[in-house]
């Protein structure tokens, strides 16, 4: 079924009847496109740009780390890499070949929320990159052999990105003390226990509950013809037969009442290092816009409220960031921050705490908000010379909100976030007793390998 | 903007049909390399046997009096347009060698305030109207780079304020401070970093003394910087006599002609000499290096030697030869520590050709214990490449993957624009890049033996590693006269 894409145009003319940046809603070009649903419950979003000989697919499966039990964490990401590992038709390795031996990109990514499989193509080798999504989908090649080689990979991936890296773990220890919930808990990485611990049997049931059709969006931008392409598609992936829903992951959060604090030493770290996490709501709620506009204010570019005052007025600090932290399931509102050479963490802190303060109860003056709308508009424009980036937002929007149109509406949405909204959402969930703050130390160990 | 593009079978076709063939590569031998099943082609897959052959569009140029090289490339499928000033000779590279790094503090405190602006304006200018403008000169670049991007109904105030922080930068003395103070902590922070430690040794060991070398400032460079060195390299570098200005997106040549001439109509020719480079001294013998990280959990290894500079007639035959032994996920590299053995998450090669003559390196990150056999195969990789003919379907998937690789560049003209730059600052023909896919096409298997034995030559070869010392520094004993040194890059005696 092919649905209408009026609804997206009604809400931008809305925006404009109401007088709200009528000049963005004027010159922004919306994104068409079709939306349909196979038998087999696979969504498949197809969207035409001819100005490029290019297109991408974009895989997005409703499988995430959140997905995981305990025991196996870090299992949807390993499982990631077992999907270039070859199908039926797809040798171990072949995927990369033909993929670009061909002109083309690709790559797989996973988040907690969802796993993503993408691939850009010159416009001819449409067939091919149907042919290779459905492939896996239908028919993974599970062996031993192949997921000890990833395992090992993705061990290599873990020490490259955490045990090798200053402040590595901090990453995981601030998740780990700010949720209860075992499903954000963790690290899309995984402890390197679960990665060992992790079987072929692991892997073939989870390929069957999750990677099935209907639990899985399919996306085409580019350089395509969407008639024909739907036929191809359909023709490709309507055989691969539904599975049962996979479970529903209880992703409620309990609200946090005391603030949790820990200190963390760090062999690897040079400077002392302060996060700091406040829970917010995923980001469907009403507030996420809002949410974002705080984060704009407070740490995008040099003209921030924390690189203004603590950056440069007080020099406590090299860098301070803040990001809003949406994310499908129970956010995390993150600053962080590193301590110059020779100036303290509290100091820092203290700075943190009073920037803050002075948004919740001070004014904001119009161009902080002028300028998170007009952020939003870059990164929508920006977009439009990627294939890529459209189609997986097409994928994710329809995957975590069930409206790809969402693609068209975010410009408007943050045109109507206020200065009252973003002192609101600062006072409601930037509060010491809804955070989790670690401290990071630097320490030189006992010299190990050191000479 | 008007891609032309068409279907022309240019390559063979790719075989698919038939049974299984097998690439991967493994262990030594005069022949072709046994097999394994890290890659196993199945050839059931519907590929198209054409390559899409497309024309990157050309920009639009003009010499304007000043010497600036105005670079058009008109594209208006987005309300966006971005801009890249380089200035030929305002590069750390011409830094004096007691001052490395001046260029890079000349060019970050440039936007730092202007005659009439504060830092903060210029920020909250530009953030307002969700606008970049970056002043960056990198430690061995030949160039200091504007590059400045916005929605195309902000494009104006964007060249106004460009053209204020270019020709008037106030380098206040509160500024300067500021900034040391920042310096010095990313100073610190960055010797935290495995992978700086060994791009700093390996550049050291490769470079000598030749500015390519550079990656860092010290901190004495840093310490002693003053405002009257920050106007001094301003005044004389950052001179219009030999600068491109390179734009692209939703303007027309006229339209950017104007701007150009009102916003930078005061840039004046200063009748400055075109900057010169000079190659490195050559390699004379092989070495290694180790840079001793405690608590390191894995070793970061990095194999290279000097090679060409971008106008080297071998261009093209290193080009395909580092293609197939560490171009991406389908190299030998990868193939063979990642997919064969499980060492790394990656191990990819990279042909660094400048101006002058510059690097070709391999590089990867494998847990420590794995450190010998993972050295060993990636010598052996390189050894490889010398002295054995990559095989025919092996050398024509690359080929082929350079060639199709192009029509992906055509979603974006930062990117075509990008290779026109490359076009012009290197002085390569104005159909350079028509003529590039026949170019590689062209390349035999014989050329890449000939340019592999000749470029990767293991009496000139330099071995990196960084990581536990004491768990590799007996290995690596065994490769050569090993030199070690601590993470704040002083060499060190063992124990």
């Amino acid at each position: 079924m092919t649905v209408p894409v009026l609804r997206r145009l009604m809400a931008a003319c809305g925006v404009a009847l109401l007088g709200f940046v009528p000049l963005l809603a004027a010159t922004t070009p919306k994104i068409q496109f079709t939306d349909t649903r196979l038998e087999n419950g696979l969504r498949v979003i197809i969207s035409e740009d001819h100005t490029a000989p290019v297109f991408s697919i974009a895989v997005s499966y409703n499988v995430g780390s959140r997905d995981e039990r305990k025991g196996r964490t870090g299992f949807a990401h390993l499982f990631e890499h077992m999907m270039f590992k070859g199908s039926e038709n797809v040798g171990p390795g072949e995927h990369f070949m033909l993929v670009f031996n061909n002109g083309g990109n690709m790559n797989g990514t996973t988040n907690k929320d969802r796993t993503l499989y993408f691939e850009t193509l010159p416009s001819n080798q449409l067939d091919l990159g149907i042919f290779l999504e459905a492939d896996r989908m239908r028919s993974l090649a599970i062996t031993k052999e192949n997921l000890d080689n990833q395992r090992n990979a993705v061990q290599e991936e873990r020490r490259l990105g955490v045990d090798n890296q200053p402040y590595g773990k901090t990453f995981e220890a601030v998740d780990e003390l700010a949720y209860e919930n075992f499903a954000y808990e963790h690290s899309v990485i995984g402890s390197m226990t679960d990665l060992s611990a992790a079987t072929v049997e692991d892997v073939a049931s989870f390929f069957k509950t999750y990677y099935a059709p209907n639990n899985a969006v399919l996306s085409i931008v580019g350089d395509v013809d969407a008639k024909t392409t739907i036929e191809k598609v359909r023709k490709a992936f309507e055989p691969i037969p539904a599975q049962a829903p996979p479970p529903k992951v209880d992703m409620t959060e309990p609200a946090q009442t005391a603030e949790r604090r820990l200190t963390l030493d760090d062999a690897l770290a040079r400077l002392p290092r302060l996060d700091i996490a406040y829970h917010r709501p995923d980001s469907a709620s009403p507030d996420d816009d809002a949410l974002s506009v705080l984060a704009t204010v407070l740490s995008s570019g040099r003209s921030s409220r924390f690189y203004q005052a603590i950056v440069r007025e007080k020099q406590l600090a090299p860098n301070v960031s803040a990001g809003a932290g949406s994310s499908r399931g129970p956010g995390l509102f993150r600053v962080v921050g590193t301590a110059a050479p020779g100036k303290t963490l509290d100091a820092l802190e203290a700075a943190i705490d009073e920037e803050i303060e002075k948004v919740k109860n001070g004014p904001i003056a119009d161009w902080e908000i002028e300028k998170a709308r007009n952020n939003a508009k870059r990164s929508f424009v920006g977009s439009l010379t990627s294939t890529l980036s459209r189609a997986n937002l097409l994928g994710e929007y329809a995957l975590f909100y069930d409206d790809p149109g969402r693609i068209n509406t975010r410009i408007d949405r943050l045109a109507k976030v206020t200065a009252a909204d973003v002192q609101r959402v600062a006072r409601q969930y930037l509060t010491p007793e809804n955070r989790t703050v670690v401290l990071t130390w630097p320490k030189p160990s006992a010299p190990k390998g050191g000479l | 903007m008007t891609a032309r593009t068409r279907i022309a079978a240019a390559v063979a076709a790719l075989s698919v049909a038939g049974a299984a063939t097998i690439l991967a590569a493994g262990g030594p031998g005069a022949q072709p390399p046994p097999s394994s099943q890290a890659v196993v082609i199945k050839g059931k897959a519907p590929v198209s046997s054409q390559v899409l052959q497309v024309k990157l569009p050309r920009p639009q140029e003009a010499d304007l009096a000043s010497g600036v090289h105005l670079m058009v490339l008109e594209d208006h499928r987005a309300p966006q347009i971005t801009f890249q000033l380089i200035i030929p000779g305002a590069g750390g590279y011409y830094d004096p060698p007691d001052h490395p790094g001046l260029a890079q503090f000349t060019a970050a405190l440039m936007r730092e305030g202007t005659a009439t602006k504060t830092s903060e304006q210029i920020s909250a200018e530009l953030e307002t109207i969700a606008a970049t403008l970056n002043v960056n000169a990198g430690l061995s670049a030949q160039d200091a780079t504007v590059a400045g991007s916005s929605l195309s109904e902000h494009f104006g105030r964007l060249l106004d304020l460009t053209a204020d922080v270019l020709l008037n930068p106030a380098f206040r003395d509160e500024e300067l401070a500021r900034y040391k103070l920042q310096q010095r902590a990313q100073l610190t922070q960055i010797r935290a970093q495995s992978s700086f430690l060994a791009a700093e040794r390996f550049n050291k060991v490769v470079f000598g003394d030749h500015p390519g070398a550079r990656i860092m400032p010290s901190l004495t460079a840093l310490e002693k910087t003053a405002h009257d060195a920050l106007v001094a390299a301003h005044k004389t570098r950052y001179v219009p006599d030999h600068a491109i200005l390179a734009i692209a997106g939703d303007v027309t040549m006229a339209e950017a002609r104007t701007l150009v001439d009102a916003k930078l109509g005061t840039w004046k020719n200063a009748g400055a000499p075109k900057p010169g480079v000079a190659d490195p001294t050559p390699l004379e013998r092989p070495g290694v290096y180790l840079v001793a990280r405690p608590n390191s959990v894995q070793t970061d290894l990095v194999v290279g030697t000097q090679a060409i500079s971008r106008t080297s007639p071998d261009y093209f035959n290193l080009t395909v030869m580092n293609k197939v032994i560490g171009g991406g996920p389908t190299g030998r590299l990868f193939v063979h520590l990642r997919e064969e053995k499980g060492y790394t998450y990656g191990a990819y090669s990279n042909l660094g050709a400048v101006s002058y003559r510059g690097v070709w390196m391999a590089s990867t990150q494998v847990r420590t214990d794995v450190t010998k056999p993972a050295l060993t195969d990636l010598l052996d990789e390189i050894r490889q490449m010398r002295e054995i003919r990559v095989p025919d379907q092996e050398f024509l998937d690359n080929k082929r993957a350079i060639v199709a690789g192009f029509a992906l560049e055509l979603e974006s003209p930062q990117a075509v624009l990008v290779d026109h730059i490359t076009r012009y600052r290197y002085g390569l023909p104005i159909d350079y890049w028509d003529k590039y896919p026949e170019r590689i096409m062209a390349v035999t298997q014989q050329d890449v033996l000939a340019a592999a034995k000749k470029y990767l030559d293991p009496s000139r070869l330099q071995i990196v590693a960084v990581g536990n010392a004491d768990a590799i520094a007996e290995f690596l004993k065994t490769l050569g006269a090993l030199e070690v040194y601590d993470t704040e890059g002083k060499r060190i005696s063992e124990k």
